[in-house]
């Protein structure tokens, strides 16, 4: 009987970890569409820093070739 | 997980920040010096001097060509990182607390310190990151704390929001544009003050630290306050790690604790929680003193910590720690993982 209840505790555990992590990634992926969404209405890069490494890179070797430092 | 040492400052560390790729760590401290080190094998690449005062609080732009710093001496300066020349200072009336930049590295804020006759601000400064281009001497745009005084802010993401910590524990938006205040709401115990917050890697989210002893985990669209993290001692800092989803929660109450430090080892601790969860998970010691600042490497690899003892310690991560698991979570990667087979 109390092997039963203790099991019964920890399903309780399990159930309220699953949902607690469903409700999480729920909402990770709702603020995930949302900011998608507004990036593209505005008109920014998906990636803005990406786009800066990008023209950082272009900015030292221009030609986009990589370049042989003695 | 042993840790690296970093002995080069001289006083209580203040600030701990990594560079985007998560090679670099950049500290500041009382001591009027920002160091710069690799954060792989803790050797020492360089200082910045210059400050005349103690220094609150450092940024890197994202791209890892400048840092911001904000000082007690009531001035922020730019630095070229490589070089270590200071290429800029703005002066204020007070000391400045706190900088950060925002997702693309064109603004800088600025929080600025309450002193008899001047409220406390949140400044802005457009920068051009380029170490070549002259700045802008004109601020931006000047948000006036009128109710209690900021003593963190950070860009949320798009740069939308300014999103800023109080004195009074509570929390505010701002729109980041013209500096309206949207929402403030008491997060934390009303004047226990907010001592840190830190951003989500996609800046939707932040951690605050607070005096009352709990960390929580804030929407920044809403200020809903999703997570909270209930600590045994006030806490200076709290941080969000990449990769996995935990927090690291620092701090520790200086004077009672020290009487029973052991020699050997401090035992001030750094304490990780599961993010999703809430529950504390295990706990790093090692400092001598409370644990001013602690900083997760965006790469996910380590994370450092700044001590009231001086001292910077950088955790690597090893297999234990990438292994570990909740069995939900498990079960939700091992379906994830099957419908990636199935669609494959």
């Amino acid at each position: 009987e109390d092997a039963e209840r203790i099991t019964s505790a920890d399903v309780a555990v399990v159930e309220h970890r699953r949902r607690v992590l469903d409700e999480w990634y729920a909402w990770r992926d709702a603020m995930e569409k949302e900011l998608a969404e507004e990036r593209a209405a505005l008109g920014l890069p998906a990636d803005p820093v990406g786009e800066l490494l990008r023209a950082k890179a272009a900015e030292i070797a221009p030609d986009g070739q990589e370049q042989v430092i003695e | 997980m042993r840790p690296i040492l970093l002995k080069g400052h001289e006083r209580p560390l203040t600030q701990v920040k990594y560079n985007r790729d998560g090679d670099l760590i950049f500290t500041t401290s009382k001591d009027q010096q920002i160091c710069v080190w690799f954060s792989h094998n803790g050797e020492r690449l360089g200082t910045y001097r210059g400050h005349q005062g103690a220094i609150w609080s450092v940024d890197v732009d994202p791209t890892s060509t400048i840092i911001a710093s904000g000082s007690a001496d009531n001035t922020i300066r730019l630095w070229d990182i490589k070089t270590g020349k200071c290429l800029k200072s703005w002066e204020f009336p007070t000391a400045v607390k706190r900088v950060e930049f925002n997702e693309d590295g064109s603004k800088l804020l600025g929080v600025t310190e309450k002193r008899m006759g001047h409220l406390g601000t949140i400044v802005v400064l457009d920068i051009k990151i380029d170490v070549e281009a002259e700045q802008s001497d004109e601020k931006a745009l000047t948000i006036v704390c009128e109710e209690s005084k900021a003593t963190v802010a950070g860009w949320s993401y798009l740069s939308k929001y300014i999103i800023a910590g109080h004195e009074d524990g509570s929390v505010s938006q701002y729109d980041a544009k013209t500096g309206d205040l949207i929402y403030n709401i008491p997060v934390h115990e009303l004047n226990s003050s907010i001592t840190d917050m830190q951003w989500s890697s996609d800046r939707t989210y932040f951690i605050t630290a607070s005096q009352d002893k709990t960390a929580k985990l804030i929407s920044a669209k809403d200020l809903e306050v999703l997570k909270s993290y209930p600590a045994d001692t006030p806490l200076n800092t709290a941080t969000i790690t990449a990769k996995k989803d935990f927090v690291i929660l620092g701090g520790g109450q200086a004077a009672s604790e020290v009487t029973t430090t052991s020699s050997r080892q401090g035992r001030f601790e750094a304490r990780f929680y599961h993010k999703i969860f809430e529950d504390e998970i295990g706990r790093v010691r090692g400092h001598f003193g409370p644990l001013n600042s602690i900083a997760a490497d965006p790469t996910g690899k380590s994370y450092a910590s700044g001590g009231e003892d001086g001292y910077v310690r950088v955790h690597h991560f090893d297999k234990g720690y990438f292994d570990f698991m909740y069995e939900v979570e498990r079960e939700r990667a091992n379906r994830q993982q099957q419908m990636g087979t199935a669609t494959a």
